[in-house]
């Protein structure tokens, strides 16, 4: 039989009252469930305000167009070739593409399955503005099939209006089906074109066709050089930056609200999240010194005793490494009850708003690792501490 | 491999009077302990007698001169090397018993048994029966008196392997009848192991046989 914890345990003399290592035991649950919370809830803020797709690579992208007012109505309000040089220069704009549209008319219908025609407004802007670019989504001159991206929105729009029109509804995958007839005219001409939708887009609300085609069009068709857009597409790392807003302001350019009020929320509630992190850190902080005290105590009040098993052979090490390895289990025991606090808050959470997002009912593997993290931490804390108190006897 | 020695290469207490060096056969010498030699070493009290048994167990480094321990000095030894040193190497009976007092006798014992056993449980009953504290084995340390405590601690320093056994002033509260067999237990263990005992005393211990007796 070797020595093991048992051995010495009697010679340990813990304090009397058990209230400062239960209410470690409780506090550094609570910051534990708070900072596998926050991280959780980061990453939730992150999921539902992201998959708006306003960001891509961590950036966010918004159309800015000139405000319409009384005073410039009638003019000419679109962004000549300088203006959208300058936006493209300012510092907290990471990149501008214009949207150009099409200077001719422009017909689509969708043949004899479903009677639909309309007249409508092409628009193209650079690949990378676009959420995602299929790869049929290209035309070269000479083809006669135009490939084009829709906004999601417009297909919302259209399910919701189809039914009272007897046309039949379309779903995402349903829509590329559909085989639709580009019809293009202006004063120099008229071109027929097949058309079919390869995608749909988040981002940008329009009818978007390759930027070849169009410039391509607006020559043959509307007989003019694209020089000018209505609406140009900015990229930027924080469309909250408030020198970004200035900017946009001073200028009269108008933004989609919409879409800076949802940054603005993802803002704060990062915020929040963020400022809920640092306080479990320190509700986590505390805990430990309360855990550092309770140690320090039995280490003092043990001195002697401790001391003595010293004199008698045995090594400050091994007694270290077994009252180290004595609270192992303590600390597990805490962070798997609060990673299992933390699944069942999230699968409420999930169940709460799974009218609007499909939020996953698990919890996140970062969130994992951070546990496991600082269950190491704990672990180490621990075993410093009392190898520590040991080498001062 | 080295024989087990220790050797004490001028070895001078910080604190020691300068003209007690003078007469002494211990302090400022050089002097070599082997394995299974029986050794007195004899004097008055306020000699240095316990720090001699402290500076040679590794608790006083206040001292110049060496202790070495198969060559090496004590002083170099690091809290594992010592922890080592005392487990498997060296036991010692302390003038002051030094046992945990709210603790039985048993577990007094159990607790250097269970460091590096020698000898199982049922040795332990044996030895407390022929010293006559068997009946003591579930009390406190605190509740048995000076000599049964004595007892005790000799038998806690039989439970572990040794070449070296430090006996300090270790029948100080036995009669001469219980010190006879206490001592002859001592004997008996010591030659099991061929190891030497090293009996330091205010005086000459009429039973014990050394081979070598020296004035502090």
């Amino acid at each position: 039989m070797t020595p093991n914890y048992s051995t010495i345990s009697p010679f340990l003399i813990s304090t009397k009252s058990k209230w400062s290592r239960t209410l470690g035991y409780i506090g550094l649950c609570l910051g534990v469930v708070l900072l596998l919370c926050s991280v959780q809830m980061f990453m939730n803020v992150q999921q539902f305000i992201s998959g708006k797709e306003i960001k891509k690579s961590g950036y966010d992208f918004v159309s800015v167009s000139k405000l319409i007012t009384d005073q410039n109505m009638g003019k000419d309000n679109r962004f000549n070739a300088a203006e959208i040089q300058e936006i493209q220069s300012q510092p907290f704009i990471t990149d501008a593409a214009p949207l150009i549209s099409n200077e001719f008319r422009a017909q689509i219908s969708a043949g004899n399955i479903i009677p639909f025609s309309t007249d409508l407004f092409l628009e193209a802007i650079q690949d990378d503005f676009i959420d995602s670019v299929p790869p049929s989504f290209q035309w070269r001159p000479g083809e006669l099939h135009v490939p084009v991206i829709l906004s999601a929105d417009y297909l919302e729009m259209y399910n919701i209006f189809a039914p009272s029109q007897d046309l039949p509804q379309l779903s995402e995958s349903s829509i590329g089906k559909v085989q639709l007839q580009l019809d293009c005219s202006g004063m120099n001409g008229s071109g027929r074109y097949s058309a079919g939708i390869v995608g749909l887009s988040s981002r940008i609300s329009t009818i978007l066709v390759p930027k070849s085609f169009l410039e391509w069009a607006n020559q043959t068709y509307g007989g003019k050089k694209t020089e000018h857009a209505a609406r140009v597409y900015i990229k930027t790392e924080n469309i909250s930056n408030p020198e970004l807003v200035q900017f946009l302001q001073t200028k009269g350019y108008f933004v989609n609200k919409e879409r800076t009020r949802s940054a603005r929320i993802k803002v704060i509630l990062q915020s929040f999240v963020s400022g809920l992190g640092i306080f479990s850190v320190i509700v986590i902080l505390l805990s430990m010194m309360l855990f550092a005290f309770y140690l320090q105590l039995m280490i003092a009040r043990s001195k002697d005793n401790l001391k003595l098993l010293q004199t008698l052979g045995y090594s400050p090490t091994w007694l270290s490494h077994m009252m180290s390895k004595r609270w192992i289990p303590v600390y597990a025991i805490i962070i798997v009850v609060a990673c299992m606090i933390t699944i069942a808050l999230q699968y409420a959470f999930s169940l709460a708003f799974s009218y609007k997002e499909s939020l996953s009912p698990f919890i996140a593997w970062p969130v994992v690792g951070v546990a496991a993290f600082l269950l190491i931490i704990c672990i180490w804390f621990n075993s410093r501490l009392i190898s520590r108190e040991l080498n001062r006897l | 491999m080295q024989a087990s020695s220790i050797q004490l290469e001028l070895l001078v207490p910080e604190y020691l009077e300068k003209d007690k060096l003078v007469h002494s056969q211990v302090w400022n010498t050089r002097l070599h302990f082997r394995i299974g030699e029986r050794i007195q070493i004899v004097a008055p009290s306020g000699s240095g007698k316990t720090s001699l048994v402290h500076m040679i167990y590794g608790l006083r480094k206040d001292f110049s001169g060496a202790v070495l321990c198969d060559g090496k000095p004590l002083k170099s030894f690091n809290p594992q090397e010592l922890a080592s040193w005392r487990k498997n190497r060296i036991s010692v009976v302390f003038q002051d018993l030094r046992l945990f007092p709210d603790q039985t006798a048993e577990r007094n014992i159990e607790v250097k048994r269970l460091l590096q056993p020698y000898h199982n449980v049922s040795k332990v009953t044996e030895m407390a029966k022929r010293l006559g504290v068997y009946e003591k084995l579930r009390q406190t340390a605190q509740t048995c008196s000076y000599g049964e405590q004595q007892r005790i601690a000799i038998i806690r320093a039989l439970q572990q392997p040794f070449d070296f056994l430090l006996l300090d002033e270790p029948f100080s509260h036995l009669d001469d009848r219980n010190a006879e067999r206490a001592l002859s237990l001592i004997e008996e263990e010591c030659t099991a192991r061929g190891a030497a005992i090293l009996m330091i005393d205010l005086q000459e211990v009429p039973f014990f046989k050394a081979e070598r007796t020296l004035h502090l």
